[in-house]
């Protein structure tokens, strides 16, 4: 019923099943699991198109044609897949012991080996005119190879320049070998319009050398790391610093002077250059204090309406964790607003005021300004 | 070519088909759903039916009632039309072999008709419909002020102090007290417009009393505001209008309103300092079972441990809202668990529901007492509650909120820890 190509894609497609379901259980990893599915269901495919077309082979519908064929003969020419399944199996050994990436690249050696020696085989024996089995082999193999090809080239591509980029030591560096890259790719592609009649070779040599220069780099960038990025400071790092105070710190510079005013806000408070004024969002009544639900985020917006820059902070009181330490910010701040300014700030309390002695208060360093906050 | 005539159309099959096809289990399902619809139908005469949605008690719920009336009106009158027209030409030109009639195309003063109809019709439900709309979001003219905040599958009700110290525009008598906080019944003061400002710790929830007002989505991360205004002394019931989860059918919400002097009482009471048990009572070690077993999460202000330390609850820690009912005055409330239990026994609570106006503070002032105390859903709670309301606190499937649960979860309480804790409760007010 079924031809000899048939079979061994059928068999391949139940292997590939059943090393989905071995990686899955034995490493717990969906994406694994998912292209050894995924190819189950390709080669699951491809053998259903080729018990269709019979092997493309006319003779196989003639038994006796083909038990007289050469392809009933076996194979003269020997196979180096075998090799790269047993690095697979190797790779995959260790990867049960080592690192999940290593089982990963195993089970792929593994597969693409068990594919090509598959169609290798069956292609060597679908007929006696080699030209016929070379082209039933391109029709077999080539809908899976092309596109991984290209998918693996690319992604050695990109994933080198990735690496190349991170390891220039500057972001002007970046730019700079961004624009090289650019101008380079650029020349060569004016080269070659101007001259169509480049042959082949050459054009092969010179982008089989780009291709060696950037793997190289990238692998060299690659085993000499990143460059070291030195973090920003933010409004989080100076509270965390305690560097909430009327000094201008470094994450003052880039601090944002104003808001596209579409955040939901709980309350308004803006200071004056004495007092902090609270107008409570939805609510028109004269409050002196701001409420907030507890364990719930909440956006104030502060407005400085001073002559001079002012941040507003306020201690968060957090409950401490068995060993002492805090669940949680200790204090919130703005960075140092502007006159006329407005930046947001986002509070939560996991404490009630009755848990907190001091009490909850807005306050502006370098003044006396203070606004209670009530968390019930 | 074949051309059909009037004879050739009716076929013989379709002539003698028998009505013995209709089988009895076709028969079965027709009544049934015939059943089905007339329940449907029926219901709408349902007497006790507080969530009615036409029956307004307050001022933002009869603007809706003005705008729905007629708009039900029309769309009634419109859709009557369309039924009947279609069920005219369904039997009036039903298939009866007759050839078919000459087909025409294109009648424009028809056309603008139909056009022009519908467009008066909605223009004329838009404009009052945007009118009341506009009119439903004013919140500026309030004179009370309470926050609400959702989380699954409750509600919680603060109410914010005023710079002249009073609240919703009532002076307590503890001056310099902290906000009241509460849930389950949201207690406003009748013949006041109260606005309130709601959000949400977790999930999108709906904020829904229909005899006072429509529904208000409460968002995590934005604040709505909503009005509120009773016309008379009542309660009246609410539900959670959006799916939240496990137990959203089960997040219910009743908003009380109370006359003036009832509701200064009711400040007041809120504001009582704590009261402990009397040493060597039941309720006294249902105190200790409390701190021990239930102050993880529910706060009771003013409570102390044996060192004479504030007991202050820690909800964040072990509930993914991160709160959980306030118990400080469990039985000033007649309900529990997210307002889907009553407190009171049925007697007690028909008591409340069923007072005129004039009588309906004191009998809800009066709170819970043991008579009335509705012992078997609150130890049927305090037993096991996730097996009474369907709640995420299984430990098992706990992974994904890093331990925390969604609801009260089992604590295998003995049944002399729940005996304590109930007397402790009842104390509690």
């Amino acid at each position: 019923m079924f031809t000899t190509g048939s079979k061994l894609l059928i068999g391949s497609a139940v292997a590939a099943a059943a090393f989905a379901a071995i990686y899955g259980i034995t490493q717990e990893g969906t994406l694994g699991t998912i292209g050894l599915v995924s190819a189950a269901i390709a080669l699951a495919l491809l053998a259903g198109i080729n018990v269709f077309v019979r092997d493309s082979n006319v003779s196989a519908m003639d038994h006796g044609a083909f038990e007289s064929a050469a392809a009933a003969n076996d194979s003269a020419r020997q196979s180096l897949w075998p090799l790269l399944v047993a690095v697979g199996a190797t790779a995959v050994t260790l990867g049960l012991v080592t690192q999940r990436a290593v089982f990963i690249l195993g089970m792929a050696a593994i597969l693409v080996g068990l594919l090509e020696w598959v169609v290798q085989a069956w292609s060597e024996r679908a007929s006696a005119d080699a030209g016929h089995n070379a082209a039933a082999r391109g029709l077999m193999a080539h809908p899976l190879e092309l596109p991984v090809t290209a998918a693996a080239g690319a992604g050695v591509v990109v994933y080198s320049f990735s690496r190349v980029m991170l390891g220039l030591p500057s972001k002007s560096a970046t730019v700079a070998a961004f624009a090289v890259a650019g101008a380079l790719i650029l020349g060569v592609g004016t080269i070659l319009g101007m001259k169509p009649g480049t042959s082949k070779s050459t054009l092969t040599g010179a982008f089989s050398i780009a291709a060696v220069a950037l793997v190289a780099g990238g692998t060299v960038a690659g085993f000499t790391g990143g460059r070291a990025v030195e973090p920003h400071h933010t409004p989080a790092t100076i509270a965390e610093e305690n560097d909430c105070g009327a000094e201008p710190t470094e994450a003052d510079e880039n601090g944002s002077q104003s808001i596209a005013a579409k955040s939901n806000l709980i309350a308004e408070i803006a200071y004056d250059g004495s007092d902090l004024n609270l107008d409570l969002i939805g609510f028109n009544g004269d409050f002196e204090s701001l409420t907030v639900p507890k364990s719930n985020a909440n956006n104030v917006l502060f407005r400085n309406e001073s002559n001079e820059p002012a941040r507003l902070v306020i201690e968060m009181h957090p409950a401490l964790d068995d060993n002492g330490l805090p669940i949680g910010p200790e204090r919130l701040c703005t960075t140092l607003v502007e006159e006329g300014g407005v930046q947001l700030l986002t509070i939560k309390f996991t404490r009630p005021s009755r848990a907190v002695p001091e009490g909850y208060a807005f306050t502006v360093p370098g003044s006396d300004a203070e606004l209670e906050v009530v968390v019930p | 070519m074949i051309t059909l005539t009037p004879k050739d159309r009716t076929t013989p099959s379709m002539l003698e088909q028998p009505r013995s096809d209709v089988t009895p289990g076709m028969r079965l399902v027709k009544g049934g759903l015939l059943a089905a619809a007339a329940a449907v139908a029926l219901s709408a005469c349902a007497q006790n039916a507080p969530q009615d949605t036409w029956k307004p008690k307050g001022e933002n719920a009869q603007k809706i009632q003005n705008l729905q009336w007629p708009v039900f009106l029309v769309a009634g009158i419109v859709g009557l039309i369309v039924f009947g027209v279609v069920l005219y030409c369904v039997i009036r030109y039903r298939d009866k072999g007759q050839p078919i009639p000459e087909q025409t195309h294109g009648k424009a003063w028809l056309e603008y008709l139909f056009i022009a109809i519908p467009a008066v019709i909605l223009v004329g439900v838009a404009i009052p419909t945007v009118a009341t709309v506009i009119a439903l979001n004013k919140t500026g003219d309030a004179d009370c002020f309470i926050n609400v905040t959702g989380q699954q599958w409750w509600w919680e009700y603060d109410y914010p102090v005023t710079a002249d110290g009073k609240i919703c525009g009532y002076a307590p008598t503890v001056p310099g007290a902290l906000p009241i906080v509460t849930s389950g019944q949201m207690v406003i003061p009748a013949d006041t417009k109260v606005v309130i400002r709601g959000t949400s710790r977790d999930v999108i929830h709906s904020f829904w009393v229909p005899a006072l007002n429509g529904k208000r989505d409460m968002v995590p991360g934005r604040v709505h505001t909503w009005r509120f205004h009773a016309n008379e002394p009542g309660i009246f019931a609410g539900q959670c209008a959006e799916f939240c989860g496990l137990s959203h059918a089960n997040m219910r919400m009743e908003i009380v309103a109370l006359a003036p002097a009832d509701f200064q009482a009711w400040i007041d009471n809120q504001l009582e300092p704590y009261q402990a048990p009397e040493a060597g009572t039941l309720a006294a070690t249902g105190e200790q079972t409390f701190i021990a077993q239930c102050s993880r999460c529910h706060q009771i202000d003013g409570l102390v441990d044996t060192d004479g330390q504030p007991v202050i609850a820690a909800p964040d820690q072990f509930v993914w809202s991160g709160a959980a009912p306030n118990l400080t005055n469990l039985m000033t409330r007649n309900t529990f668990a997210g307002a889907t239990w009553d407190l009171l026994t049925e007697q007690c609570r028909a008591d409340v529901w069923e007072a005129t106006p004039a009588e309906f503070g004191a009998a809800y002032l009066a709170g819970v007492s043991k008579q009335c105390l509705n012992e078997i859903d609150l130890k049927e709670w305090l037993r096991n509650a996730p097996a009474k309301k369907p709640m995420f606190t299984d430990p098992a499937k706990l992974v994904e909120t890093d331990g925390k649960t969604r609801g009260m979860p089992y604590l295998a309480l003995s049944e002399d820890q729940i005996n304590e804790l109930v007397a402790y409760l009842l104390e509690r007010k």
